[in-house]
């Protein structure tokens, strides 16, 4: 705050080649099927894309340190808000005794569209009728 | 003095324009009062319109789908139109430079925008009640929100404007408290009011971009079509309530932390008492801000989320009880051997201990999950939340009127009916509402418009008390305005209660417009009734 800091234009130019390069990073790495870390990889390499800019071209690096403290605040939040909805989507289904329905994200739709609909375990249930839902008590 | 006594905020400068464009933090609080409180007598009349079509099984009254629309009004008003924006608006605004002797707000101009962005929000949402409608719930959930015809747009496009305003008087008030406190004011002398509305403030800019997100995504499925909530494009149901509930867990303490704020000062004031334990006071509101970033999904027990995070969420729920339990004892033993006055504003914060602790240990049970699988969607939650919304935060609310109202406009209040109106809110809430446990309890499900017989007894006694909790707060309310028509004035320099905080102690009632004539000097700390003599002057 208290002297306005000048920043080299080799600076500059280095982050924006990161920048750049990282973008590619990120069309390179969606054509490799991580699983659950596919997420986790895109976010990481996000965050460090956006940090770049808060740091460098905002000047946040030079800036007074509660502007930094909110900035890392607001990044922890957002670590907490996409970290435990993981642990939801990632262990959906966990004690469903049926596999199909393990995954329901994105799977979904193909499920809707191909597959006939089942109960929880399994069985083919008809679309139309309102017993879908109840339990087969013989297994 | 004399001649300067007599000009106060309210009647310099004159005329409408001088409202309107006002930077004054105490009108603009005013004007969050007013409209805050139309919205809260909207809110009730849609209350008292469900409680009488609920007195009876059947649907006598109104049908099923006006039923539908006057619930999800009712929430969406109460919750965002009043209780997030409208307590911290007023209360905080007129109080919040009052007590850290300054001017005015850190950024005033951005005080009026934002009264202007909350008044342009709430006119969407107004639009939405003339156009018919929306009938999904508060909460938005998908996939009935993307795919029901009813002005679902209008209304969250309302709150996600209203949500900026929230952000921006956040952002105000954080500044306000960090940079324009006096000198010698330092954190550990400031009111607990003003940790409280920090409290507040931090979790309105950390929580509300997400519910403008949340907003934003619905809007996006809904005109482009694109896949984020909907199975049938490849998105996840259960996701929204993430989002939303990421947003709405926070904005309970939203609601909840401005009203600890407002008990913390009226007990210690009310007993004559140095507050007891003032820093486990002041950390527990930041722990609960924090915690209460973390047990969302407490609202998603029976939504299909995997058992692994249920587990999760359930346990760190529990961490909430001991911030909150610690406030609720250090109010009591503050009150323990002190010189406890029945007045008005304390016979509501004691109202609040007893109301807050049900809804707050009702809320520790919802957040086992086991038992959570029965009560969800039952009115036992509906009982738990008024317990905790309105037993909590308006009862808190209309005690802070109470305490403050000779203060901030300069009159006085027929302090009898306010009493008779207290007792009245007390009884009529804990008639409308412990019916409700019950209800819950026996499996009444919310949100419906009729019931089965078994029911009937509970729900036309939860009617019958509704009314009487209907009519006290109306009085109370007119009672406070009552006395600006009476132009019963209280001589400046009262303090009828003996406060110790700047406010009481070093600007006259109502305050100045700039609201110390000079800057003051801090004598003493907020609570020390051990140390200093504070006279009770009341003329
Ligand atoms: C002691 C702390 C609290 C705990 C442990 C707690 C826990 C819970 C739980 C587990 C639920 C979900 C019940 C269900 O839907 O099955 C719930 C619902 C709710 N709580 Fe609390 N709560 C607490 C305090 C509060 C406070 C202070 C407020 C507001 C001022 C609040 C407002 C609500 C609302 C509005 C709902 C219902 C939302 C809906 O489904 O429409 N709670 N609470
Ligand atoms: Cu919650």
């Amino acid at each position: 705050m208290s002297e306005h800091h000048i920043t080299p234009l080799r600076t500059y130019l280095i982050i924006a080649a990161s920048l750049l390069f990282l973008s590619g990073v990120t069309v390179w790495v969606s054509y490799i099927d991580l699983g659950p870390l596919n997420i986790v990889v895109a976010m990481l390499v996000a965050t460090i894309k956006a940090s770049l800019v808060a740091f460098f071209f905002m000047h946040l690096l030079w800036d007074d340190k509660k502007n930094l403290t909110m900035f890392l605040m607001s990044l922890m939040f957002f670590g907490i808000f996409v970290t435990i909805t993981l642990l939801d989507t990632e262990f959906r289904g966990d004690l469903d005794l049926n596999p199909e329905v393990k995954d329901p994200i994105n799977k979904r739709a193909v499920f809707y569209d191909t597959l006939p609909l089942t109960d929880t375990h399994g069985h083919p249930v008809d679309e139309h009728s309102d017993n879908h839902h109840e339990d087969k008590d013989h297994h | 003095m004399s001649e300067n006594i007599k000009q106060n905020y309210l009647n310099h400068p004159k005329g409408l324009m001088s409202w309107l464009l006002t930077l004054d933090h105490k009108r603009i609080g005013l004007m969050y009062l007013v409209s805050g409180i139309l919205f809260f007598f909207l809110g009730g009349l849609l209350a008292l319109v469900m409680r009488m079509e609920l007195a009876a099984p059947g649907n006598d009254f109104i049908s099923n789908d006006t039923y539908n629309n006057v619930y999800t009004l009712h929430g969406a008003i109460m919750i965002f139109l009043f209780i997030i924006p409208a307590i911290p608006g007023a209360l905080g605004n007129i109080l919040l430079p009052l007590m850290v002797g300054a001017k005015d707000v850190a950024f005033p101009r951005l005080n009026l925008a934002s009264f202007y962005i909350y008044s342009f929000g709430a006119l969407f949402a107004m639009y939405t009640i003339i156009n018919g409608g929306v009938d999904t719930g508060w909460t938005f959930y998908t996939p009935y929100s993307t795919q029901s015809t009813s002005n679902v747009v209008p209304m969250t496009l309302g709150i996600f404007i209203i949500g900026f305003s929230s952000i921006l008087t956040g952002l105000n008030f954080i500044a306000t408290v960090h940079k324009m406190r006096i000198p010698g004011l330092t954190w550990y002398k400031l009111p607990l009011f003003v940790w409280a509305l920090y409290g507040t403030s931090l979790v309105q800019i950390t929580a509300t971009p997400v519910l403008a997100i949340t907003m934003v995504l619905l809007m996006l499925e809904r005109f482009l079509g694109i896949g984020i909530f909907d199975p049938a494009l490849g998105g996840d149901p259960v996701l929204y309530q993430h989002f939303f509930w990421f947003y709405s867990h926070p904005a309970v303490y939203i609601m909840i932390l401005p009203a600890f704020g407002i008990i913390s000062e009226i007990i210690p004031v009310h007993s004559r008492k140095k507050i007891w334990g003032y820093k486990f006071i002041a950390y527990s509101t930041l722990s609960i801000a924090f915690i209460g970033f973390l047990v969302w999904g407490h609202h998603m027990f029976t939504s299909g989320q995997s058992v692994f995070s249920q587990i999760v969420f359930s346990f760190i729920t529990y961490f909430v009880g001991i911030p909150t339990g610690v406030k609720i004892f250090s109010w009591i033993l503050t009150m323990y051997k002190g010189q406890v006055s029945f007045t008005p504003p304390m016979l509501y914060a004691l109202s609040f201990l007893f109301l807050f602790t049900i809804g707050g240990l009702t809320g520790i049970f919802l957040g086992a999950v086991a038992l959570d699988i029965h009560l969800h969607d039952t009115y036992f939650v509906v009982a738990h939340f008024h317990y905790v919304m309105q037993g909590g935060t308006i009862v808190a609310f209309l005690g802070g009127l109470h305490h403050w109202w000779p203060k901030s406009f300069g009159v006085m209040y027929n302090q009898t009916i306010a009493k008779i109106c207290a007792f009245g809110v007390f009884l009529g809430f804990n008639g409308t509402f412990f019916p409700q446990f019950l209800l819950g309890l026996r499996g009444m499900p919310r949100r419906y418009a009729t019931y089965s017989e078994e029911f009937v007894e509970l729900h036309s006694y939860s009617t019958f008390w509704s009314g009487i909790l209907g009519i006290s707060i109306f009085i109370a309310i007119m009672n406070l305005f009552w006395s600006f028509i009476k132009k019963n004035k209280v001589d400046p320099g009262s303090n009828p209660w003996g406060g110790m905080t700047l406010e009481w102690t070093h600007t006259s009632s109502p305050p100045h417009p700039h609201n110390f004539e000079e800057e003051p000097v801090l004598e003493h700390g907020p609570y020390d009734y051990d140390k200093v003599i504070v006279e009770k002057t009341y003329k």
